[in-house]
């Protein structure tokens, strides 16, 4: 209660507080902390309505069985168990997310990393650049870049009409299953903004002595990113991964517009959340897709509970 | 900095805030509100809400608030309203999960207005037996449509290439589809669409195979053979070219504008009779309307009068007599069936079918001439489907895809249909 009572407005010393209580003045305390409160509210609301309130009746459900319609009948760990052993579409959706992730998250990550120190440069113009380059992560989730992205990979798209002028003969890649999902981690490779802003932080942050004394004692340019960018910049590296991974893990939207919502052609984009979505407004198995959203919540928690074990061996803090 | 709120203050305050929120009820207190939910396009949209305005001069004090969503976002959202007690007063229903929100409670059973409030006397019986699950009368028809092919009759005539008939086979409309590919007047045009994973064309075929898709107790209807041979033909008909490559129909999902045809890659598709409208107003050639292929020239059709669309009254509803009377209103008020046209269907009611006929023009006699004309090729309305029909869609649709991108074979494929929709259809 008491840090409770403390913590949002943090104006008021420890003593004070106690000298309140002792003079039973609460009422002045809350009097002191009602702004504080006040600005929380929205975030508290938020929080406890919107994110834990949800998520608890979430996990409570996925033991159920519930259409939605009806009231929801408790089936103890048969949903768990069904995953585990009788669904060939998680196996299914998994497959395509671990796909999606493994390309597009180190991927994405070296194309950032690429564009961020070319604009380190000192370009003139810096801002106009770095606006430019944030776009596509500003519009990639949205539903018009994937309703682009359908137009350019089509089969007489522009990449295809492009590929001609050299005589190829492409196929239409986001509708052939071998080609899909490739054509969905470009689209998120192409949404390297906000990792590049980051690295271009963290690059601004490397100081500029240590370059100059590397070239005095004649340090190759490939030798200085080896030795000085790339150890410096591991803290942010891995900031970048963590939060890519989980960020790839739960996409959505893409899949969801190039597909139709089917995950289709055959499955060869039925990512994960878009199956969860399917089992839950398409098919009436809220109780069932409550459960894969359990699973998920469980293995984003390993990949990153793995990479946070494994950052001690690359991650470089100033010491 | 501190903020105090004086007791005299906060109740003076909140007196204002509820004198304010009492003037806003005040005012719709005598006001029955019915609250409208539909899926289609914005035409629809209009029309709809014209016929609400309709209602509203003719009954005053009643407030109408309707709400559309296109089909994929439409179900999602009217079952979460539905689980969060806040259904909507009057439900747009379809045929594929009637079934499901009438066993699960959602709707209210209708009969018992027939006939003071709801007068579907001149409705044809085999469409009001449609609105019904296990006897009771959940949905009223919006109008009645039927699959159908449809036809690009211009690219047809620039190939010097006869349309198929009512009489035309399968076997005869493979060896048209390749002609017309290899006529090659258009650039990457073929002659129809891959029809092998659309679910109303395998329907047709099974029922002129005296099969269907579902019996009436929710069990499949057909069997491994049928749904072999079903993907042999269509392995044939990729091979001679005469339907889209499979690439090229993964892009098609389930709307008219992604429609090979629409998008100018086939100059036949599957649709259904009501959507003509649509795709006319999409496709700048004339279009046209035949059947579904027969098996053999003799075959019985397999197509019947669908149902298009119900309204449904939900159960939840605080203001059920009025919602029945909208309904009515709907189905039976000659203006309203002017402004709705056949853009659901042709209306049910022979009465407001009449009228709305004479107004038809060009685009929407089609679709009239069509039905009408079917003849002997309609049979009776199949039940409707069971709970887990909508996946079964799905999985036809994926099992056709790997066979056209030949990752199983027609005979595998056909298996794994029989058996994953058996599957599904176990587990209710």
């Amino acid at each position: 209660m008491s840090n409770a009572m403390r913590t949002p407005a943090g104006a008021i010393s420890v003593e004070r507080y106690q000298g309140a209580v002792a003079e039973g003045r609460l009422k002045r305390l809350w009097n002191a902390n009602a702004p504080g409160y006040l600005f929380l509210l929205p975030w508290l609301v938020g929080f406890f309505g919107l994110t834990l309130g949800p998520a608890l009746i979430s996990l409570y459900l996925s033991f159920t069985d519930f259409d939605m319609l009806q009231s929801p009948r408790w089936v103890g760990m048969a949903n768990y168990v069904r995953i585990a052993t009788a669904d060939p579409k998680f196996s299914a959706a998994m497959h395509v997310t671990l796909t999606y992730v493994v390309f597009s998250v180190p991927f994405k990550l070296t194309f950032a990393l690429l564009v961020a120190m070319a604009l380190n440069r000192g370009l003139r113009g810096l801002p106009i650049y770095r606006a430019i380059f944030y776009l596509p992560s500003l519009l990639g989730g949205s539903v018009a870049i994937a309703v682009l992205w359908r137009q350019l990979f089509a089969s007489d798209g522009l990449v295809n009409a492009a590929l001609s002028h050299f005589g190829i003969e492409g196929p239409s890649w986001i509708s052939h299953p071998n080609y899909s999902i490739y054509t969905l981690v470009a689209l998120s490779v192409w949404q390297f903004g906000s990792p590049m802003i980051i690295f271009l932080a963290g690059l601004r942050q490397i100081p500029q002595d240590m370059y100059e004394a590397a070239s005095l004692d004649g340090a190759s340019k490939f030798r200085q990113f080896y030795k000085i960018t790339l150890p410096l910049l591991t803290p942010v590296i891995f900031f970048n991964a963590v939060v890519q991974t989980i960020d790839a893990f739960k996409a959505f939207t893409p899949a969801f517009i190039i597909s139709g919502g089917t995950g289709g052609p055959i499955n060869s984009t039925l990512f994960y959340t878009l199956y969860l979505y399917q089992e839950a407004f398409g098919n009436f198995r809220m109780g069932y897709a409550s459960a894969l959203a359990w699973i998920l919540v469980l293995i984003i928690a390993v990949f990153t509970a793995f990479s946070f074990l494994t950052s001690r061996y690359w991650v470089h803090y100033d010491d | 900095m501190t903020l105090r709120v004086s007791r005299r203050n906060f109740v003076a305050g909140s007196a204002a805030l509820l004198s304010l929120s009492a003037l806003g009820t005040s005012a719709m207190a005598q006001e029955t509100r019915l609250r409208l939910l539909w899926w289609g396009s914005q035409p629809r949209a209009d029309r709809t809400n014209k016929v609400s305005e309709l209602y509203k001069t003719k009954n005053a004090g009643t407030a109408i608030t309707g709400e559309f969503l296109g089909w994929a976002d439409y179900w999602p959202r009217l079952a979460t309203q539905v689980a969060g007690r806040n259904a909507p007063d009057i439900i747009q229903m379809d045929y594929r999960y009637i079934v499901e929100y009438a066993r699960r409670g959602a709707l209210a059973p209708l009969e018992s207005y027939m006939p003071s409030k709801l007068q579907l006397e001149d409705f044809d019986p085999a469409q009001i037996e449609g609105g019904k699950v296990d006897g009771h009368l959940y949905g009223v028809s919006l109008g009645a449509n039927s699959a159908a092919t449809v036809l690009n009759t211009v690219a047809f005539k620039e190939a010097g290439i006869d349309m198929p008939t009512q009489k035309t086979t399968w076997e005869e409309f493979g060896k048209i589809g390749a002609e017309m590919t290899k006529a090659g007047k258009r650039k990457g045009y073929f002659g129809f669409a891959d029809g092998s994973g659309v679910e109303p064309a395998l329907e047709n075929y099974l029922r002129q195979r005296g099969k269907a898709l579902y019996t009436a107790d929710s069990k499949i209807a057909f069997g491994p053979e049928e749904a072999t041979e079903w993907f042999d033909m269509w392995a044939k008909f990729r091979e001679a070219r005469a339907c889209v490559t499979p690439d090229i129909q993964a892009l098609y999902k389930d709307t008219i504008d992604t429609s090979p045809l629409t998008v100018g890659k086939a100059a036949c598709d599957y649709a259904h009779s009501n959507q003509f409208v649509g795709y006319q107003a999409m496709v700048k050639d004339k279009l046209a309307l035949t059947n579904y292929m027969r098996i053999t020239p003799d075959s019985k059709g397999g197509h019947y009068r669908k149902p298009s669309m119900f309204f449904s009254v939900s159960a939840q509803s605080k203001v059920m007599d009025q919602a029945v009377d909208y309904v009515n209103f709907f189905v039976k008020n000659p203006d309203a069936a002017v402004i709705l046209d056949v853009e659901r269907g042709i209306p049910e009611s022979k009465a407001m079918r009449d009228v709305v006929a004479a107004k038809l023009d060009e685009t929407g006699k089609v679709p009239l001439a069509y039905v009408a004309g079917l003849g002997d090729l309609a049979g009776p309305l199949p039940p409707p489907p069971p709970t887990g029909a909508g996946e079964g869609t799905l999985i036809l649709r994926n099992i056709a895809e790997q066979v056209a991108f030949g990752q199983l074979s027609p005979s595998d494929g056909g298996k794994q249909l029989v058996d994953e929709i058996t599957r599904i259809l176990a587990r209710g």
